[in-house]
């Protein structure tokens, strides 16, 4: 049991983290749908830097740099050329599901390192994660550069007339983001599963996405959802664990996928809206051109 | 930007002719060919080697063009489950659960004529083989339906439903055919059953027939969106939902029409890929790879800017890519995936692309005498 | 607070021969303008008048095309309203800048330098409390603003301006969204500013006892240009008006008389929500018969649009029925309302009335898609309709290069005139008209007029929708000015009623006699 606490609070710090990453970037107003992608990167490269190199923190570097790399690339088209940011997004997404199949396939196997050492039983990952909660909640409620972000996010045009330079702010939270995610993925290369096999990652950054949704767009809410569904995660891996023969472990899996499904609809229907209210930032998607 | 006398500017389109158009996509394509060459590079191979290897296996040999065309049949319904939606402004990238979903369909009436149990069974194909297509139909339609409800009556985001329904599908497919499921092929390997020959799908010179359905979807969309009253609800709902409703069109109908009708198109492709192509007829092991696959109908979608007709030769041109790309990488030893990474290339190309779309690049020359005369580019 | 003291009576900003031309337009024609430290003056003038194009120069959101601005004696250029508030400018908008999520004291200090990296709230709250307690305003800083009134909202906004370190405040409309109390407060708060040297710029169409009340020196602007500079303590709300409108009437429709019909839209006690849950149209009764204009006059935002949109089924009825022909069309969806005879004219032409990466045959289709003598079978008869939008092209002369043009690509006053042959090529028994000729060059408006006319004497009835009070006045038989919700009465048109109407529009139910 004590282990099952353990594993699920693992995978609770990989959604917790590229969760936030997506939170951070959409509290500016810009969506990347291809948080996958991003995480893919992370994952890959940081897995193969590290391998070769033999060092943990070169490989987390080189995963955090790649994911602020894509993550400027998708800024670059999101907020530079102001085009359609799902469609940059789901670029950004099945670039990284494309290229890292195929640049990850010759590492296949276990990474072969002697695994992070664990805090208190629990990997330091955790830690780090419930740390970057609360940096990012303090950062974006009690700073002025938080207050900056927040406001790029619901009102570019009257952040701009406030004085507020609109795209160097969204630059810096969509990179910032992009980082994060590359970490989340490297974390999940690393530590949390540090074999490399093709079709991995399978729909994590997709059920981040759909966390920060739930999450009304609040760090702690996310970090609470995250536990719920790292949980749920390690619960359909290893069913046996806590409800034996209940069913099939196939069926187990597509447990964190329905009540994501079923969670959505939930807070779309307006009995929701009506009492919980969205949060949502009011310019979420949209490109800020100045005319 | 000046460059001598001549000076460059961005200037945004107010319109974009339809060649203009293809000349943008091909150029997209050809600026991601240029792109990938670096793979054929980096392995030492002369790209333009790597490319003619691709395309005399794909198009010229008697091994390869078949398979291109039941590839080609494949992307063609995939990018066509893709483009409805998209018509309306909403994202279906779960043509990969669809396709299951109609592949499990299909394979549950052969199931129900006794498929499983006796590969030699004579089964009347003039029955078995039309309510195999209309379970595949049905089941992806309802795959479909599911994110299509959800969007039109809860505004729910249907990228990240119609993405769990992926997952969700996929381990359906998993509890079916794999570890003693209902579908379990004989050899335990984790295939699912194979269906006995007297019902596999019939051929037409060695390519199944499947294809007509396939190009029959091409006219049918062509004149759905060019004549239609239904085709003309899709598209002001994608161009403008406020607009559309003052047209008295319904917000809750249309996205679940929409993903009906891309689902069960995505359905065909599950029946097409794995009951009507020589040699599979049966639920492999490896059917992820084919849903990973359908996400090429995404670039297809996008490349033809929704035009059903445009689709045919690009879904021709990565039919043939994709699987002249695992022969190239097998015969010029490139490592696994090479059509994955094509994919990625085309995909962020063709999103660097779509800005030209909006903007065109105008050469204005510069000097006094002449600074009236602008060259449009 | 004040960067400098200033002594009363200084001149602080100049605007000199201010010249702005739009395409089509001269906006503003030679403005000359002042304000001195401590003093009030207004800029009045009527939709069109040029008030917003100088305002936004002012605040350095347009750049004049000719003329100077000199701030302090000396010379500005401003490029953006960045440089303006760095110089003390203070802008209260009418459509308000301030973020609906964020709370009061974080609009107020957003991009402010002292703000800090770590946001300091106990002290800039104090800051502002002391500014609160000094000019009369009350209000929590902690609150959200979408939760605030639009008073408050206005309050937040001079806040925001005088923690800046405004010294000159201009004011777009500073009374239109406020209800009596609050703005007696306003005036009170005004006041004060005006003895710590402030100089206050309000910019107002209607409300003219309210500039005698508050201001000194009056500017009148009338297209474009302006018509006179006033001392208020010699100055009537009689003499304001004159000089607002012109003694002489330029340009005014001929009004048709035709014999009216029968009642086509029967309305009764009908109520509706705005998009925000709350009841913005109440218990309105009214009727509209063959032949005749029924105008409804008002400020933007007093449920003109909900009414609009439940009435073209756009929107749910809370309460009450809508007869047309005596059929009860309440809760019809409105295909069924068009195939019936309403036309709609939304006044949004842009986001609803078109689509802008539509050809016109396209556009056009929006009102025949469901026709059967354009659809049969499912079947749209594209042809058929490339040779309707051909026609209307012509005959309604929209200037666009061929009907596969994409609609974004024309100019406001040709997609209106699109989107009218559009509707009134269906002969419509009623027509809605919301905000027709909104934004519209003179050209525009008139083809626009005259086709209304045209209609009514075609025998529909037509319900006008317009914040023109001219336009209303001119072209209805009868109008009903509305106010938050309901009509203050409903009375004939014409010019004799110009000024009952505008203290109706401001809440004020007329005397019996009046009328």
């Amino acid at each position: 049991m004590w282990e099952f606490i353990v594993r699920s609070l693992d995978a609770s710090t990989i959604f917790t983290i590229a969760a936030l990453s997506e939170l951070l970037g959409q509290r500016s107003g810009v969506l990347n749908v291809g948080v996958e992608g991003v995480m893919l990167f992370g994952a890959t490269i940081g897995f193969m830097v590290a391998q070769t190199t033999g060092s943990y923190l070169l490989g987390f570097l080189a995963g955090i740099a790649i994911g602020g790399l894509i993550g400027l690339l998708h800024g670059f088209f999101s907020i530079t050329l102001g085009s359609d940011q799902v469609v940059n997004g789901m670029g950004i997404w099945i670039l990284g599901f494309g290229l890292t199949t195929y640049i990850g396939y010759p590492y296949t196997g276990p990474l072969g390192m002697e695994r992070i050492p664990n805090v208190i039983g629990l990997s330091p990952f955790f830690f780090i994660g419930v740390a970057l909660i609360i940096i990012a909640w303090f950062v974006l409620t009690k700073t002025s550069l938080g207050l900056r972000i927040r406001s790029v996010g619901e009102n570019p045009s009257v952040a701009e007339v406030s004085g507020i330079n609109v795209t160097r702010t969204r630059y810096l939270s969509v990179i910032t983001s992009g980082m994060l995610m590359g970490f989340a993925g490297a974390i999940y290369s690393l530590d949390y599963n540090p074999v490399w096999s093709n079709d991995f990652l399978m729909g994590w950054g997709f059920i981040a996405l759909a966390l920060v949704f739930f999450s009304m767009w609040n760090p702690y809410i996310l970090l609470g959802g995250s536990i719920l569904f790292g949980t749920l995660w390690q619960l359909s891996l290893n069913p046996q664990l806590v409800l034996p023969d209940l069913m099939s472990r196939y069926i187990w899996r597509t447990v964190p996928f329905t009540i994501t499904v079923g969670a959505l609809m939930l807070m779309s229907t307006e009995w929701f809206r009506a009492r919980w209210g969205a949060a949502k930032p009011e310019a979420l998607g949209q490109p800020y051109i100045k005319d | 930007m000046k460059l001598g006398s001549f000076e460059v500017k961005l200037e945004k389109r107010v319109s974009l002719p339809g060649w203009e158009a293809t000349l943008i996509s091909l150029l997209a394509i050809l600026v991601a060919l240029v792109v990938f060459s670096y793979i054929f590079v980096r392995a030492g191979v002369n790209p333009l080697t790597g490319y003619k290897e691709i395309f005399s296996y794909a198009f010229m040999s008697s091994f390869g063009l078949p398979l291109t065309i039941n590839r080609f049949i494949f992307l063609l319904l995939c990018t066509y489950a893709f483009i409805i939606p998209i018509r309306a402004g909403l994202w279906n990238i779960g043509m990969a659960g669809q396709l299951y979903a109609g592949a499990l369909s299909a394979f549950a009436v052969a199931f129900a004529f006794g498929a499983k149990t006796s590969q030699n069974a004579v089964l009347p194909p003039g029955l078995v083989i039309p309510l195999m297509i209309a379970a595949a139909i049905l089941g992806g339609a309802v795959v479909g339906a599911i994110a299509g409800f959800l969007k039109g009556r809860f505004n729910t985001n249907e990228i990240v439903v119609t993405m769990m329904l992926n997952f969700i599908t996929y381990w359906i497919v998993a509890r079916l055919i794999k570890e003693g499921g209902l579908f379990m092929g004989a050899s335990g390997e984790g295939d699912g059953f194979k269906i006995p020959e007297s019902i596999y799908a019939p051929l037409v010179k060695n390519v199944p027939f499947t294809v007509f359905i396939a190009l029959g979807l091409a006219m049918l969309l062509y004149f759905l969106f060019a004549k239609t009253k239904i085709g003309y609800q899709i598209k002001a709902y994608g161009k403008s939902p406020s607009a559309a409703k003052y047209a008295g069109i319904s917000p809750y109908k249309i996205p679940l029409l929409v993903f009906i009708m891309g689902g069960l198109i995505a359905g065909l492709a599950g029946y097409h890929y794995f009951a009507a192509v020589p040699g599979v007829y049966k639920i492999t092991k490896n059917y992820g790879d084919f849903g990973d696959l359908a996400f090429y109908g995404i670039i297809c979608g996008l490349i033809s800017q929704g035009d059903a007709l445009a689709a045919i030769p690009i879904a021709l041109l990565f039919g043939g890519l994709t699987n002249g790309g695992r022969f190239a990488q097998g015969k010029l030893k490139l490592g696994f995936g090479i059509d994955y990474a094509l994919l990625g290339v085309l995909m962020i190309t063709l999103v660097a692309f779509q800005f030209f779309y909006r903007y065109k690049i105008v050469v204005v020359r510069t000097k006094k005498e002449t600074s009236d005369v602008g060259i449009h580019s | 607070m004040l960067l400098e003291s200033l002594k009363r009576g200084d001149t602080v900003l100049e605007a000199r021969g201010i010249t702005k031309r739009f395409p089509g337009v001269l906006a503003n024609d030679r403005i000359d303008f002042e304000i001195k430290a401590g003093e009030v003056h207004a800029i009045l003038g009527e939709n069109g008048a040029g008030k917003t194009t100088l305002m936004n120069i002012l605040f350095g959101l347009y750049q004049p095309d000719e003329g100077e601005i000199y701030l302090y004696g000396k010379k500005v250029n401003f490029r953006s309203p960045l440089d303006a508030i760095d110089m003390g400018i203070g802008m209260v908008h009418q459509n308000r800048k301030l973020i609906p999520a964020h709370t009061v004291i974080e609009n107020i200090i957003l991009g402010h330098p002292r703000a800090g990296n770590i946001l300091n709230l106990k002290r800039t709250g104090k800051e502002i409390t002391e500014l609160c307690d000094r000019y009369g305003f009350k209000i929590d800083l902690k609150a959200k603003v979408w939760q605030l009134s639009e008073g408050e909202k206005q309050i937040v906004e001079i806040l925001k301006a005088l923690y800046r370190g405004a010294k000159i405040l201009i004011l777009d409309e500073p009374t239109s969204a406020l209800a009596p109390p609050e703005t007696k407060r306003l005036l009170e708060s005004i006041r004060i500013m005006t003895r710590d040297e402030l100089a206050i710029v309000p910019f107002i169409t209607h409300k003219l006892p309210i500039v005698l009340e508050v201001s000194e020196r009056v500017t009148v602007l009338r297209r474009g240009k302006v018509s006179a500079r006033l001392e208020t303590t010699g100055a009537t709300e009689k003499s304001l008006a004159r000089e607002m409108v012109g003694r002489d009437v330029i340009f005014r429709m001929e009004r048709v008389e035709v014999e009216k019909g029968k009642p086509i839209l029967q309305v009764e006690n009908l109520s509706a929500l705005n998009d925000k849950n709350v009841l913005a149209l109440k218990d309105v009764s009214f009727s509209v018969q063959e032949g005749e204009i029924f105008g409804i006059a008002g400020v933007s935002g007093n449920g003109q649009q909900v009414l609009a949109e439940v009435l073209a089924g756009l929107r749910k009825a809370q309460g009450g029925k809508v007869l047309l022909d005596d059929a009860n069309i309440t809760h019809s969806p409105s295909l069924e309302r068009w195939s019936k005879g309403i036309g709609y004219i939304p006044s949004e032409r842009v986001d609803v009335g078109s689509i802008g990466d539509f050809s016109l045959v396209d556009n056009i289709a929006m009102n025949y898609y469901f026709d059967v003598d354009f659809t049969k079978g499912g079947i749209v008869n594209y042809k058929g309709l490339r040779k309707l939008t051909e026609e209307m092209i012509s005959e309604y002369d929209v200037a666009a290069p061929s009907p596969d043009t994409m609609a974004k690509s024309l100019s406001g006053g040709n997609l209106q005139k699109l989107i009218l042959a559009r509707v009134l090529s269906r002969k419509p028994r009623l027509l809605i008209a919301n905000l027709p000729t909104q934004g519209l060059d003179v050209g525009a408006t008139e083809f626009v007029q005259n086709k209304l006319m045209e209609a009514k004497k075609e025998k529909a009835g037509i319900l006008l929708i317009s914040e023109d009070l001219d336009e209303v006045l001119s072209l209805s038989d009868r109008v009903a000015p509305m106010y938050e919700g309901e009509f203050m009465g409903i009375i004939p048109g014409g010019e004799a009623r110009r000024e009952i109407v505008g203290s109706m529009m401001a809440g004020l139910k007329p005397k019996v006699e009046e009328i």
